[in-house]
């Protein structure tokens, strides 16, 4: 068991790749374990992204998956 | 968790089999698992040159939006976008499944971990006692898109929701992943499962409730 207060903070998740940790989260199963899970909101300029000059290419992706963690707003990311 | 993509193809298209979708253009969104499950999808069906693709919006609205325009061929759509796809008349030509793997940054500490794993190891033993129950999450991310919000749980699939326990990801197969990976560009350099794949939580945490059950 992990600290009384201890908290993880994960990346944005949706059902498609992240149903079971959004159920844990809303069913009070994280803090059973004593764990509190904070889902990170991305800046305003880490939005997925949609406009097609900021795609990028298949070989250079413009995914912004990892970008909270690479910046030390995150501890852990789907990927 | 498990995700299902889905290789999807307007009302109207003459595609029927992913070996119809050579020299044509499907739209991925590129650095994505839908993108990648979209290839390999690809990649049985025909030789790599006849692999055509396009950058598509991550955003699954904007890419089944995309289609329904005729902008490409086909695209890859995971739920709820399969079911509205499919309630619109689209084809899906081919389906597979992928997993999301957690990644954590070196400083989350053991503890931490293992308390997330095993909370989701309950959630997953509560979503495969009752799927239907839970479909209303995947209406819940899209509320207020006029075709999310028509459709009913009924509507869905349930062979497309598949959650597993989480469990240690077997060397073999992360080895693939990345060698697959690496012929496409994508990734760089060698597989080195000393510093690319920590699986002892993982691993405590499924023998530990294995035991237990």
């Amino acid at each position: 068991m992990p600290d009384p207060t201890a908290t993880l903070t994960i990346e944005s998740i949706s059902a498609f790749n992240g149903l079971d940790v959004l159920v844990a989260r809303d069913e009070g199963l994280f803090a059973v374990e004593g764990l509190e899970v904070v889902i990170a909101r991305p800046r305003s300029g880490e939005r997925r992204l949609s406009a097609a000059e900021d795609r990028g290419t298949l070989v250079q992706p413009a995914s912004n998956q990892g970008q909270l963690l690479d910046r030390h707003a995150a501890d852990l990311f789907q990927g | 968790m498990v995700a299902c993509g889905a290789l999807t193809v307007a009302p109207g298209s003459g595609v029927y089999t992913p070996q119809d979708l050579a020299h044509k253009v499907v739209g991925l969104d590129y650095g994505n698992g839908t993108a990648y499950a979209g290839l390999q999808m690809l990649e049985g069906a025909m030789p790599r040159e006849a692999i055509t693709t396009c950058a598509a919006s991550a955003n699954a609205a904007e890419r089944f939006a995309a289609l329904m325009r005729g902008e490409f061929e086909a695209t890859v759509l995971q739920e709820p976008y399969i079911t509205v796809a499919v309630k619109a008349g689209c084809r899906l030509v081919s389906t597979t499944f992928f997993y999301g793997t957690w990644v954590a940054d070196p400083d989350v500490d053991s503890a931490r971990q293992a308390a997330f794993l095993r909370a989701i190891t309950r959630a997953v033993d509560r979503i495969n006692q009752n799927k239907r129950e839970y479909v209303r999450y995947f209406l819940r991310d899209w509320a207020g898109r006029p075709e999310v919000d028509a459709l009913m749980p009924e509507d869905f699939d349930l062979g497309r929701i598949q959650v597993k326990r989480p469990g240690p990801i077997p060397e073999a197969d992360a080895r693939l992943a990345w060698e697959w990976m690496a012929s496409w560009g994508i990734l760089e350099g060698s597989f080195d499962p000393a510093s690319q794949l920590d699986n002892r939580v993982a691993q405590r945490v499924a023998e530990e409730e294995l035991s237990a059950a």
